[in-house]
């Protein structure tokens, strides 16, 4: 009904309308609708090995129709010790860099929104070039410097390196959100007597709070689906993430236990699609620049 | 803004600032740095050369020039980023967006329903992305893309040992291009409509209204976009290394897996640096170059 009423809203601005037009325009329209539906089915038909090996008492690297469906793995995954000690161990990881993510980008965000200091435009533009520099560039340093410092096999290493790698987009983010409050309102509690930093934790953060929201969602799934760092920096077995619980899986190539990886799987994939769907729109104008300015 | 004036305020600013600076400095800037100083050693990640590097110059750039496995990474590299990045991403994802997108004369119902589907590839963790597609191009006859070969009388295929390059391009392509539609879209709707319906009265052909006014009012987000795919797709590793650890035969070997075998698995840290620093200096200039792109657009 509405493509109608649209189809022809916009034939009244085009003139002339042709019926001949009108029939293209479907035909476009049909194979504009096939062509999205393809796109759907390709971005959809990976996954459907994942979702049915989960719940099929036979489960097989293959995709098949299950025969009798179980929730036995998804139980043994959340029984068995190997299966909850990964969860917990990703937990540990992604929530310690989370926090600390949000903590550090919090307080260096306000700053760079409300105070000009010499090079600090420089500054905010060499932070942006540090977020295009990926894991695989720096990892043999990172593992040398992890080494020295006793970080390897270490919760707080892990945690402090993962949080570095979210740092420059999140501190981009929270200065962009921090400019969107008017320095108007804080200006009015300064003026009230209250001291910079009272101003800056009372007044200025609710306001933000959605933006440190956002920040922190993208920095969860950021360190949740972090996979090269751990590789590399975790090798006690105790201490392995969900990535790299699935990794050693699945190069046990002969005895793996499919039903319990596509649980595994399952289970690691949902709070990545869950916060990604809710940071979405923040996501997105994080990369189209929509972030106000240096 | 207002200029740091007091000392109070500097005391704020450097106490506030300090954190993220010295993770950024810890853990990105000093590994850039170092990376570039350990390429010049001779250093091993085992054995007397892991206590006691030595200084060889340009010694490792050397033998990175004459590794013909540098050379064919570096290749791969590059043509993995034109094929999935820049065509199968940019290129193709635009078109489509332009499809679905709303606009004078044309709108498609349910976009939300398939930008809620499209976001599955991107936010799905690289590994169970991975591990999804090895199931689906599993080499015997019970892998699905293998089922649906038989259909029509052909394969079965063993794609990950056979076409294991193509494989990864696609399954990069898989991960970006819906997210790509999905943002151009959103780019293009938010065009003010008065110069496509100007066009349309005045004749102009859908192509022409695409190539003279759709895109180059939307050159900086395409072109961000671009960039940011670009400087991506480059720095792969989990992706790709979960499926086919760089084989078969090195087949798909991109840059981030040589780095991380020739220091992690042939214990060459001298090598693996160098051409780490080799990548940084190709993503430093496509970096310097998105920096300027951002700073026009904000």
């Amino acid at each position: 009904m509405s493509r109608e009423l649209s189809a022809s809203r916009a034939h009244a601005t085009v003139a002339p309308a042709t019926q001949r037009r009108l029939g293209a325009q479907n035909l476009a329209q049909f194979g504009a609708y096939g062509l999205l539906v393809l796109l759907a089915i390709f971005s959809l038909v990976p996954f459907a090995w994942v979702v049915l090996a989960a719940f099929d008492a036979h489960a097989t690297i293959y995709f098949q129709i299950p025969r009798s469906w179980t929730l036995q793995h998804v139980i043994d995954l959340f029984t068995e010790a190997d299966g909850v000690r990964l969860i917990i161990n990703s937990l540990i990881y992604t929530l310690g860099a989370t926090v600390v993510t949000i903590i550090v980008c919090t307080m260096g965000g306000y700053v760079l929104s409300r105070f000009a200091f010499p090079g600090s435009r420089v500054l905010l533009l060499g932070i942006l070039l540090l977020r295009i520099v990926p894991p695989t560039a720096t990892i043999v340093p990172l593992y040398l410097l992890a080494t020295s410092l006793g970080f390897r096999d270490t919760y707080h290493g892990v945690i402090l390196v993962l949080a570095a790698l979210q740092t420059p987009l999140a501190l981009w983010m929270l200065k962009g959100f921090f400019d969107a409050v008017p320095i108007a309102i804080e200006e009015a509690a300064l003026v009230d007597g209250a001291s910079r930093l009272r101003a800056a934790f009372q007044v200025v953060l609710p306001l933000a709070g959605q933006g440190v929201a956002a920040a922190g969602l993208i920095g969860f799934i950021g360190a949740w689906s972090e996979f090269l760092i751990p590789l590399v920096l975790i090798s006690d077995q105790d201490k392995m993430p969900i990535s790299i619980g699935m990794f050693r899986a699945w190069i046990s190539y002969t005895q793996v236990d499919w039903g319990l990886l596509a649980a595994l799987s399952i289970t690691y994939m949902i709070p990545a699609v869950v916060f990604y769907v809710i940071a979405r729109r923040a996501l997105q104008s994080s990369i189209a620049g929509g972030l106000s300015g240096v | 803004m207002q200029p740091v004036r007091t000392w109070r305020d500097a005391v704020f600013v450097i106490a506030f600032l300090f954190p993220a600076l010295a993770l950024l400095g810890l853990f990105i800037v000093w590994p850039a740095i170092w990376a570039f100083a350990q390429s010049l050693t001779n250093r091993s990640l085992t054995g007397p050369a892991a206590l006691h590097p030595q200084f060889v110059g340009l010694e490792n750039y050397r033998r990175l020039l004459q590794d013909s496995e540098f050379h064919a990474s570096l290749g791969k590299s590059v043509l993995f980023v034109l094929l999935s990045a820049i065509i199968g991403q940019t290129v193709a994802g635009f078109f489509i967006a332009y499809l679905m997108a709303r606009r004078p004369g044309w709108q498609l119902r349910f976009t939300p329903v398939f930008a809620a589907i499209f976001v599955l590839p991107l936010a799905a963790p690289e590994t169970v992305a991975a591990l999804a597609w090895a199931s689906l191009t599993t080499g015997t006859p019970e892998g699905l893309l293998n089922r649906a070969l038989s259909l029509v009388g052909a394969g079965p295929v063993q794609w990950l040992q056979q076409y294991a390059f193509p494989v990864i391009i696609v399954v990069n392509i898989w991960r970006g291009i819906t997210f790509a539609m999905v943002f151009f879209a959103a780019a293009i709707e938010s065009l003010p409509t008065s110069a496509l319906e100007a066009a349309m009265i005045d004749g102009a052909t859908a192509g022409q209204r695409l190539f003279r006014i759709v895109i180059p009012m939307l050159r900086p987000q395409i072109l961000i976009f671009l960039m940011l795919t670009t400087i991506t797709t480059f720095g792969i590793f989990g992706l790709v290394y979960f499926l086919t650890r760089g084989g078969p035969q090195n087949a798909t070997e991109i840059i981030g897996i040589y780095v991380y075998k020739r220091a992690f698995q042939y214990f060459d840290i001298g090598l693996g640096s160098a051409a780490s620093v080799v990548l940084l200096c190709l993503l430093l200039v496509l970096g310097l170059y998105y920096v300027r792109l951002m700073k026009e657009q904000v």
